[in-house]
């Protein structure tokens, strides 16, 4: 055991330069605080004795100071011939309280003093004490300690490596005193979590809670989905770090902007809607903006050292950090990505389309399911819209109908264009059924053949 | 001067098997005297008045009789005082005593109708040092204070009010005494030609009855059927800190380390160690964080705007540092496996402004919360007690009563030339109206309206009157009437001190710890 703390202080102290304070010591070599202390002592002496000079100590004197005149002394300097003034003459007719030149002649408190000082300086602070009860090390640092409030840094770190430990367990063998009766209750929820990976594991696990007033389906899809965007959105640096480190009033911020921007109708989740509008809304242009705001904010709250992490707390802020999150990776991604992941999807729908369209004619067509699927920030899925067709009669009249068709929405541009997707549902009529698939389906059902044509 | 013995930690390790101490025990019974009911129970329809009204009403009794005591067989040329039950009754010439409220009109002191006249703040108005022109003027001149003629209380005029009417007094007397808005009192006089009382004598109701030590422990158990236990174990000692003033800037908590580690018995000696170990209790009295209230102060304002930044309009979430609360709650859920807290709000809390504050929520302390008390669990004192300010609860069965200091503060403001804080305290013993009290709540001391009852009269009186966030650190024994002891302890703020306040509970005599940091300079 001897040579553990020397070994281990002589890497600490000497080697990589830092603060050693004894509860430092205690903690990492799990030892009660006192022997702490004496090794350091003992480290301190075996170091200098080597080499003049290497090692810097900080010690703490307990003790019992020389009085100065005691505080309450000063009242009777700014009293004296002054008779106006009723310290002398009891204030109130009852008063039995001790007056104050009394009450000096009486037992002065006892004041005991813990002083914390450098090795410079411990002979001129032992000259002050007039009785010394408790004298040790409280530091080793190989320079000399420029800012002694530097010393807080220990403290802060033993916070930080050793959180994990349970104090009622742990801390008995660090010395601290006992306390048989405390009463702690166990938390369903963990204190806040360190950031990043823990935060994105609870939000696999909230995600699915959130969407409740959605159909099973909407939210299966919604959860794969969400997992697909992850590893999306992972590719960035940024957003990962960012979703974590933000606070939620940034979420709050954010949802309030693009709520001004949010158009089309309010689906079950106003939330969502607000988050993926936003994404539609600002493409190019505004598209920096959004950014700056946030690389602003995200500076800002840097600064902070310790962000506390409400978010385990609030279920609906994981979902909109998540969103936030692909909503980031959605900006930051090239066109072509977004093409391609916009081109897997709808060609799997289209597949899905043509084989619909061909068993179409025999069997009753499923009722497609109103889905709304979200990838990449943006909201895609099927609905139910009642449109009008215009078709010429046998006598060359116009008849215009209207009928139910079935329609797949994505609402990342500013006017959510509608791509026609061939209708599958049993409610249509074969003629307009007919004349509709053709006309309804530009280029393959591809969103980008929109472009391609203008 | 250096005996050996203090050096045994400067040696190297041996094999001697260091000692784990156990804490001393602390009973501990919060009493719910100040909290105010939740949600929409609360009220703020009713006005300020019947909190007066509530007041004399409860209080008049007790100094009628200390009056009629004193002056019964009072005698001035042949004429004895009468007693007066009206404010108005009083009659030219006649020696008499009547009884009422105080009510002080300074110049200086805020004035709600002048405020609305001027402008809208939501801002707290500036701090004033004295509200009298003559005493010593702290604040700004905005109100442009007029040099009152010498010192004293020229430019205040003092008045007695009841449920009748007004009474302004004059007289010799007045000027020797402690006196501020909202004292219930007893004054002899007699009225001159100006229609003004001339004082010759007066009364307060002095400290109510105190209870006997372990009282309020021994009355629960009774009233749920327990047996009395004639035998208690030997109290620790009590810790009182104030005005930790932990803000997010990293430059002054060395010495909330070196408390922190004195505390849980870590550093110093064994010897120092042990008696660290008899600290049953920490009592965090106000102050914890600073600039967390949630009014802004008027320089908060004007930096705001000068800075030209956008304007917000509400709560401007980004502005929010979360650094000092966590570090406070870091704090705390260091200490708190060993030793139980009892925190009072003060002033620069986040929680209420107006008294009595509400305690701190839960929420602030994601760390330490695990050491409250569920909010739906079973009542009982949670190991770590958020409280309300001013706070009243039973610790080893003595009674203790505890604000973050702002009635002290507010009383301090109204006398001119009184710098000793520790006879105010005595005196807001004696007018009953300590706890929180603030006599001078709600005039000057923003408080709630209470309806039915002046909370803030003591009913009964405490053994341990524990006021924070004091310039030093002062304490006194006040004796009553009736044999009543109290002990007064006005607690330094440890931010600019460093002082902790060891209370021993067996004998209620106090003692300080201070941390310093050795400054060559």
């Amino acid at each position: 055991m001897a040579q553990d703390y020397t070994e281990w202080l002589a890497i600490n102290v000497l080697n990589e330069q830092q603060l050693v304070s004894y509860r430092s010591l205690s903690r990492a070599l799990k030892v009660h605080s006192n022997l702490a202390k004496q090794m350091l002592y003992d480290f301190h002496r075996n170091q200098n004795a080597k080499k003049p000079g290497t090692v810097h100590a900080t010690y703490l004197i307990t003790g019992v100071k020389q009085t100065e005149r005691p505080a309450t002394n000063g009242m009777h300097s700014q009293r004296d011939g002054e008779d106006t003034v009723m310290q002398s003459s009891p204030l109130l007719p009852s008063s039995s309280a001790l007056k104050p030149d009394e009450h000096d002649d009486e037992e002065p408190n006892a004041v005991q003093t813990v002083m914390l000082v450098k090795q410079e300086s411990l002979d001129l602070a032992k000259a002050k004490f007039e009785s010394i009860t408790g004298l040790h090390i409280y530091s080793l640092q190989a320079k000399g300690l420029g800012d002694i409030q530097s010393l807080t840094e220990c403290n802060r770190k033993i916070a930080v490596d050793y959180a994990s430990e349970d104090p009622m367990e742990v801390w008995k063998q660090y010395g601290t005193i006992q306390n048989p009766n405390v009463k702690r209750r166990t938390q369903r929820r963990q204190p806040p979590p360190p950031p990043a990976p823990v935060a994105k594991a609870a939000v696999a696990k909230a995600k699915p809670p959130v969407p409740t007033a959605k159909p099973t389906t909407l939210k299966k899809e919604a959860s794969k989905d969400s997992e697909e965007a992850k590893p999306a959105s992972n590719t960035c640096a940024k957003a990962t770090t960012e979703p974590a480190k933000k606070p939620p009033t940034n979420k709050r911020q954010s949802s309030d902007i693009f709520k001004s921007f949010a158009k089309g109708k309010a689906k079950a989740k106003t939330e969502q809607e607000s988050q993926e509008s936003a994404g539609s809304t600002p493409k190019p242009a505004p598209d920096d903006e959004p950014i700056a705001g946030f690389s602003d904010e995200e500076d800002a709250d840097e600064g902070d050292a310790a962000v506390i992490e409400e978010a385990p707390k609030v279920v609906n802020g994981k979902s909109k950090k998540e969103r936030e999150a692909e909503l980031q990776a959605m900006m930051e991604q090239d066109d072509e990505v977004m093409e391609d992941a916009a081109g897997a999807e709808p060609e799997s729908a289209e597949a899905d389309v043509d084989e619909g369209a061909i068993d179409k004619p025999e069997t009753q067509a499923e009722e497609p399911k109103e889905t709304v699927q979200i990838e990449n920030g943006r909201r895609r899925g099927r609905r139910r819209v009642m449109k009008k067709k215009t078709v010429k009669d046998e006598d060359g009249y116009l008849v215009t109908k209207e009928e139910a068709t079935w329609e797949s929405f994505s609402e990342d541009e500013p006017a959510p264009k509608r791509i026609k997707v061939p209708p599958t549902t049993s409610m249509s009529k074969s003629t307009t059924a007919a004349a509709g698939k053709k006309g309804a389906r530009p280029g393959g059902g591809n969103i980008m053949s929109f472009f391609s044509k203008k | 001067m250096n005996g050996d013995n203090h050096a045994d930690l400067l040696q190297p390790p041996s094999n001697v098997e260091h000692a784990v101490s156990e804490r001393t025990a602390s009973h501990y019974t919060p009493l719910p005297t100040y909290r105010l009911p939740k949600g929409e129970h609360r009220h703020y329809q009713q006005q300020y008045a019947d909190m007066y009204f509530a007041r004399l009403a409860q209080l008049k009794p007790a100094v009628e009789q200390i009056a009629s005591e004193a002056w019964a067989d009072f005698e001035i040329g042949g004429e004895t005082a009468s007693r007066k039950d009206r404010v108005l009754d009083v009659r030219e010439g006649e020696l008499c005593w009547i009884a009422g409220t105080l009510y002080m009109e300074m110049p200086l002191k805020p004035n709600v109708l002048e405020d609305i006249g001027k402008e809208h703040w939501i801002a707290a108005p500036p701090p004033r040092v004295k509200y009298d022109t003559g005493g010593g003027l702290g604040g700004d001149s905005e109100r442009g204070a007029h040099a009152g003629g010498g010192k004293g209380l020229a430019g205040a005029q003092i008045m007695l009010e009841d449920e009748s009417g007004r009474l302004r007094l004059t007289g010799g007397y007045l000027s020797g005494g402690l006196l501020v808005t909202g004292a219930i009192v007893a004054v002899m006089g007699t009225e001159n030609s100006d229609g003004d009382f001339e004082v010759l004598d007066l009364r307060v109701p002095d400290l109510p009855r105190q209870p006997s030590r372990w009282e309020t422990e021994d009355g629960e158990a009774a009233l749920q059927g327990k047996s009395v236990t004639t035998k208690r174990p030997i109290s620790g000692k009590v810790a009182i800190i104030s005005g930790l003033g932990v803000s997010g800037v990293e430059g002054d908590t060395l010495l909330l380390d070196l408390l922190l580690e004195y505390l849980l018995g870590e550093s110093a000696d064994p010897a120092s160690q042990e008696q660290a170990a008899s600290i049953s209790r920490l009592i965090i009295a106000g102050n914890s964080l600073s600039h967390s209230s949630p009014i802004p102060s008027r320089e908060e304002l004007a930096a705001a705007a000068k800075k030209g930044g956008r304007k917000t309009y509400g709560y401007d979430s980004a502005s929010y540092n979360a650094a000092p609360t966590d570090h406070l709650d870091q704090w705390l859920a260091t200490l708190l496996p060993s030793i139980p807290i009892t925190l009072l709000p003060g002033e620069q809390d986040p929680t209420s402004t107006s008294l009595p504050q509400q305690p701190i929520h839960a929420a602030m302390f994601p760390h330490s919360r695990a050491y409250m008390n569920p909010p739906t669990g079973p009542e009982g004192p949670g190991w770590f007690d958020s409280t309300t300010n001013p706070a009243e609860f039973s610790a080893d069965g003595w009674r203790f009563l505890g604000t973050g200091g702002q009635p002290v503060d507010d009383v301090y403001k109204y006398l001119p030339d009184c710098e000793e804080r520790l006879e105010m305290m005595e005196a807001m013993l004696r007018w009953r109206l300590t706890a929180p009290t603030a006599p001078t709540a709600p005039d000057t001391l923003w408080c709630y309206p209470f309806q039915d009852g002046d909370q803030f009269v003591m009913k009964e009186c405490p053994h341990v009157f524990l006021v924070g966030n004091q310039p030093k650190f002062e304490t006194a024994v006040v004796e009553g009437p009736l044999g009543q002891q109290v002990r007064v302890l006005a607690v330094p703020r440890f931010k600019e001190t460093g002082e902790l306040v060891l209370l021993d509970c067996e004998t209620l005599v106090p003692e300080v710890v201070r941390f310093e940091v050795f400054d060559e300079g």
